[in-house]
Parts: structure tokens; sequence; C-alpha cells
């Protein structure tokens, strides 16, 4: 589903360039639950913009679902971010002038989805993370677990196929930490491939597979 | 067609018009005072131009007067008198003169309504009304051609005889008695500035037809001729043919220049031109500069606001919004407020403007107000100035969107 290969990321800042990552090779297969754990400054916050289609790497080839991302279109990209992925960011990035039921539907109303259809995929996620009688309320009104779990309404809005999670819980306490992996979890139950890149081990715990990341590299 | 992303954009506008209002402010301030700048300053000119041409456009006014050289055997100090047959000569001899006329007048008695008072009575003829601009009232008319060949006795009063006589009765078409002779109104001047006169204003005046005038004034000798070229730049040619024709017949030199005098205030004009561009320049020069610096200020503002939402357009990238909703949604929200902005500015300047029109002015005095309260709004201003700072407007509006969704949706994101 996801393959990378031989993938290399420099950031040129003046006179200075940093190579991120160095020749990352990777293949993540359909319903898998990988974690990404690695030291800070080890390129996972890179690796995932990549792989989200956020961001462009310098070299290598980044196949996903059988199709070059290199020969995609801009518009053909936000297609791919808005139907097939759904990313969850360390802090949240929701919009702060919208309430918790809009920033949900932003995706769909993109998506072009009608009004009865995003009425009622809004209350369905809404209800599953347990925040429907949230729904009006502005994130700056919601504790930070709250804001993830709205965060990660908003990624699975078109029901994307894959779910990419940069340090979900890394802002949160432990309690809200967990709620948010019960659910990934069950998320990847339900079929859905996910990546979560994370710092603790417990929370690694909860995936099959993980990948080590030092330097740009893969360790092997 | 799926109406529910314009319906979103105006949503997500209400939620930000706090932010906008700033911006619709800046734009109806700037719209309001260029407006107002400009047509205070139109309308100034403009009235500095009706003042100096109070006393008609072009013309030349001729006076006898008295030789300063000897000619042909002839001794130096002669008087030289002009005579209504010369008006007829002049006109026959030089074809460069568009219309003529005589002009005699004195100090008279001139009664109505059991009121007495003393002004400046004039004879002359229809072509005097359109040289100096003698502007009836509604209802009212100059003298005419008729008037002339049938020797009416009426009479064209200025708008101070008028209210002194008759107070705010209408004075067409009654009688005005002058050395006993009763001549009807036809007409009454409308008010206007003059800022150059011989006599006193024409508000003060009281013209008869010529052969009228003459009943009460016997004199055969006329004050002066009024000459009106056919163009503005023959006048020193006619100033040089009355002279050689009138010295022929009333034997002088030509050359001599207190034979006869001439008030050429075509030449003056001249002058007044170079004025009056020099302020249009002077204007325009103003108005460039406040337009530059509102549009450095709006533009300012519109770019930093749009690029404050970068993050709101990375999050929007991330999420699947296409290049067109990004630019689109910043397309029409600056078309709105800037569409908003001038629009308020635009009513308010023009309802300002013509306000202020409303207001009375005193013709008697040479009141500032008169340059002050008549403002004109000048729609051409209005387009270009629309035009410019709209283009603007529109760039430092959309740019930042137009950047953002040009790179990588994370470079929107990293922006704080
Ligand atoms: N936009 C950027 N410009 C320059 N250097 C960057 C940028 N983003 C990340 N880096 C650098 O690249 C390296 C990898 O960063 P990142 O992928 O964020 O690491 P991680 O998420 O593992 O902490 C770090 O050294 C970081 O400083
Ligand atoms: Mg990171």
């Amino acid at each position: 589903m996801i393959e990378l290969q031989g993938i290399t990321k420099v950031y040129r800042t003046g006179s200075q360039s940093l190579e991120a990552l160095r020749g990352v090779s990777l293949n993540i297969g359909k319903g898998e639950f990988v974690s990404i754990m690695g030291p800070s400054g080890s390129g996972k916050s890179t690796l995932m913009n990549i792989i989200g289609c956020l961001d462009t790497p310098t070299a290598g080839e980044y196949v996903l679902d059988s199709s070059k991302v290199a020969g995609l279109t801009f518009d053909q990209l936000a297609a791919v971010r808005n139907r097939k992925i759904g990313f969850v960011f360390q802090n949240f990035n929701l919009l702060p002038y919208a309430t918790a039921w809009e920033n949900i539907e932003l995706p769909m109303l993109f998506d072009g989805k009608n009004g009865r259809r995003r009425r009622e995929r809004v209350t369905e996620l809404l209800n599953a993370v347990g925040l429907l009688d949230w729904r009006d309320h502005r994130p700056t009104e919601l504790s930070g677990g709250q804001q993830q779990r709205i965060a990660l309404a908003r990624a699975l809005a078109n029901d994307p196929p894959i779910l990419l999670a940069d340090e979900p819980t890394g802002n949160l306490d432990s309690k809200s930490g967990e709620e948010i992996m019960a659910i990934l979890t069950e998320l990847w139950r339900e079929g859905r491939t996910i990546v979560m890149v994370t710092h603790n081990d417990h929370i690694a715990a909860h995936s099959e597979r993980t990948i080590r990341l030092f330097d740009g590299q893969i360790l092997p | 067609m799926n109406l529910t992303l314009p319906r979103f954009f105006w949503s997500e506008y209400r939620k930000r018009r706090k932010r906008a209002a700033l911006i619709t402010f800046a734009l109806f301030w700037g719209t309001l005072s260029i407006l107002l700048l400009m047509a205070f300053g139109q309308g100034m000119t403009t009235q500095f131009k009706v003042a100096f041409s109070g006393l008609g456009r072009t013309l030349i006014m001729v006076y006898g007067g008295q030789t300063s050289l000897p000619f042909e055997g002839l001794p130096k100090g002669r008087p030289i008198s002009l005579y209504p047959e010369d008006v007829d000569d002049l006109k026959d001899r030089i074809p460069e003169i568009l219309r003529i006329a005589p002009e005699s007048y004195s100090f008279l008695q001139v009664s109505a309504n059991g009121k007495e008072i003393n002004r400046t009575v004039h004879g002359t003829t229809a072509e005097f009304g359109l040289m100096r601009t003698q502007v009836p009232q509604m209802g009212g008319r100059f003298l005419n051609a008729a008037d002339g060949a049938e020797g009416r006795k009426v009479a064209f009063i200025g708008w101070k005889v008028a209210a002194d006589l008759f107070g705010n009765e209408n004075p067409v078409g009654k009688a005005v008695v002058i050395n006993r002779i009763p001549f009807t109104v036809i007409g009454v001047l409308q008010k206007k500035i003059q800022d150059s006169m011989y006599n006193g204003p024409d508000a003060e005046q009281v013209y008869l037809p010529f052969h009228a005038y003459r009943q009460i004034d016997n004199r055969r000798r006329i004050n002066q001729i009024h000459i009106q070229p056919r163009e503005a730049s023959q006048s020193k040619l006619i100033e040089a043919r009355v002279r050689t024709l009138l010295g022929r017949k009333y034997r002088f030199d030509p050359d001599d220049r207190y034979a006869t005098s001439f008030w050429n205030t075509i030449e003056d004009a001249k002058e007044g031109q170079a004025i009056f561009k020099g302020i249009e320049i002077f204007l325009g020069i103003i108005g460039a500069l406040t337009l530059l610096i509102g549009a450095v200020g709006v533009t300012n503002l519109m770019y930093a606001v749009a690029k404050e939402r970068t993050k709101e357009i990375g999050v929007k990238l991330a999420i699947g919004a296409r290049r067109r909703v990004i630019v689109g949604q910043f397309f029409l929200e600056t078309v709105f407020v800037f569409a908003k902005g001038t629009f308020w500015g635009f009513i308010t300047a023009f309802n300002v403007v013509h306000l202020i029109r409303l207001a009375p002015i005193n013709y008697e005095s040479f009141g500032i107000e008169a340059y002050l309260l008549r403002p004109e709004f000048s729609l051409r201003i209005f387009v270009a100035y629309t035009v410019v700072l709209g283009v603007l407007c529109f760039l430092s509006g959309i740019f930042p969107a137009l950047r953002a969704s040009r790179a990588n949706p994370i470079e929107s994101l990293r922006y704080e």
C-alpha cells in the first residue's frame, strides 16, 4: 500500500543544508499497524509528512496504492489527502474559529458530499469519540484530549483507508493518550492501515511492527 | 451546482468579519477622503474659473482717449470719442470680430414700488449679453435684437437691484421708472461670482436697449465698445486693426497708445489659464499622492490579514482543499470587502458633497464659502481610483493564498 524507495530529504536553510532522511526504504501493507520510533530530530515527522503527501522528497520514489506520487498534480494530491489519508498532528491543527462540528465537516465539504450525508457522518463521528455534546464548542474551549479526538474524527471524515498520526499523544496526559490509543486500535481492527509516530514504548506496544529511525536512516 | 462551498465561504467570512471590518473601514475612509479631497479641489477650481470669467470670457473693450502724438499736422492732446456708427464700421471692416456691442452708461435714479435708488444705467444691445455672461434667472431674458429694432422700453436688471426695489417679488413684467420713463423688466441677472468689473458688480446694474437708453441720455458719444473675437488668438490683431481704422477715421497715429485704450481680458485670461492649469496639476499630484498613501496602507493591511491566514490555508490543504477552493475563497472575500468599503465610501462622499452644495452662498461678499461650498463630485475620479486601488487590493489580498497554494502544504502548516 505504501512503498518508499531510497527516500532522501534535504532541508536547505541559507547556505546550510541538512539531510533529514538518507535513503529510507519501507513497505507498509494494507491493514498494518506500524509505529515509528526514534530520538528527536531523527526525521520521523519528515517521513510522515512525505507519506501524508504534505511534503515532497528530494530524491527517491514513493508509490502509494500503486501510483507514483511524484506524478500527481497539486489537486490530485489534494484528493489523496482528502480521501485516502487521514492525518493526525501532534498539535491538532484545528481551525480555531470553527466549531468542533465544522472542523469535522470540512473534509467532506471539500469532497463535495451533500448536506445530509455530512450531517449523518459528523454525528456518527462525534458519537464515536464521545463528544456529541461539545459539537458547538471551539477548539479553545476544549481540553487537549478533546481537541485530539476532534482532530481524529476530522481525519476519519471521508473514511480514509490510511491513518497517519504524528505523535498523537505527545501533547496529552496519559489518560487522554490511552483514550486516543483505544480508538486507533479499534480503527485498525476495522481494517485501516495505521502509521503512528511515538516516543513511548508503551504506546508503541499497541502496534504490530515498530520501525526505528536514527539520524535519517532506518535501523535494521 | 453545489452551493455549499459558497455558503461555507460566507460563514467563514462572517466569523472573521471583525478582522475584515478593519480593512473595510480603511477602504471606506480612504475612498471617502480621496473623493472629498478631489471634489473640493475640483469645485474650488471651477469657482475660480467662474469668478474669473464673471466679466465675460474673451472680451476686448475699447475706450476713447486723448492723443499723445501729433499727427498729420494736428497737435497732440485732442480728445478722441467713440460714436455708435463706429460699431457698424468696425464690424464691417474687421472679419475677425464675432460680436460687437456699444455701451453707454450714467448714474441715474431708478424707482419702482415707491422706492428710489441710484444705480448705473446702461444702454447696449443683445450681443452684449452673450459676451458678458449675462445669464437671466428662470422666467426672464436678456435684451434681444427686437428690443433694439422696435425701440422697446424694457430693462434687464441685476439681482441686487431687483431685491432692493421689489424685495422677494418677481420683478419680471413690472415697471421701473428712469427719468420719468417707465421700462418693463424683462429679466433679472442670475447670481454669479465676479472678480473683475467696472462700475461695480453686474448685480447692481440696469441694462436698457441702446435706442431706448438714448431717450434718457442724449449724449451722442458712447462710453465704450465691446468686442468678442472669433478666435482668442486674434485679439492682438483685432486691437491693431481697430486702432488703424479709428485712427484713419478720427485722424490719429495708430501707434498712439493714448488716443484710444483697450482692456483685453483675453490677455488676462492667458495668465488665468496658466494658474488654473497649475492648480489642476497640483490637485492631480495631491490626489495621486493621497492615493499612493492610501493604497500602501490598505494593501499592507490586506496583505497582513491574508498572510496571517497562512496556517489556516495549510490546515485546509492538509485535509484536502483543492487550489481553487483556497484561491476562490480569498478572491471572493477580497472582492467583497473591497466592494463593501468603497461602496460606503462612495455613498458617503456623494451625499456629503451634495449636502454641502445645498448650503447657500452669499454672492454679495467675496466670501470664502463660495469656493468651499461648491465641491464637485466626479465619477471619473471615482472610477480611476477604484481601478487603481482595486487592482492593488486584489493582488495583496489574494497573493498569500496564491503563493500558499503553489507550495507543499507543510510550508503553510509550519507558519506561525
Ligand atoms: N523545515 C525545516 N527546515 C530545516 N530543517 C528542518 C526542517 N524540518 C525539520 N528539520 C530538521 O530535520 C531534522 C529532522 O526533523 P524532524 O523530521 O522534525 O524530526 P523528528 O520528527 O524525528 O523530531 C531535524 O534536524 C530538524 O531540525
Ligand atoms: Mg516530530
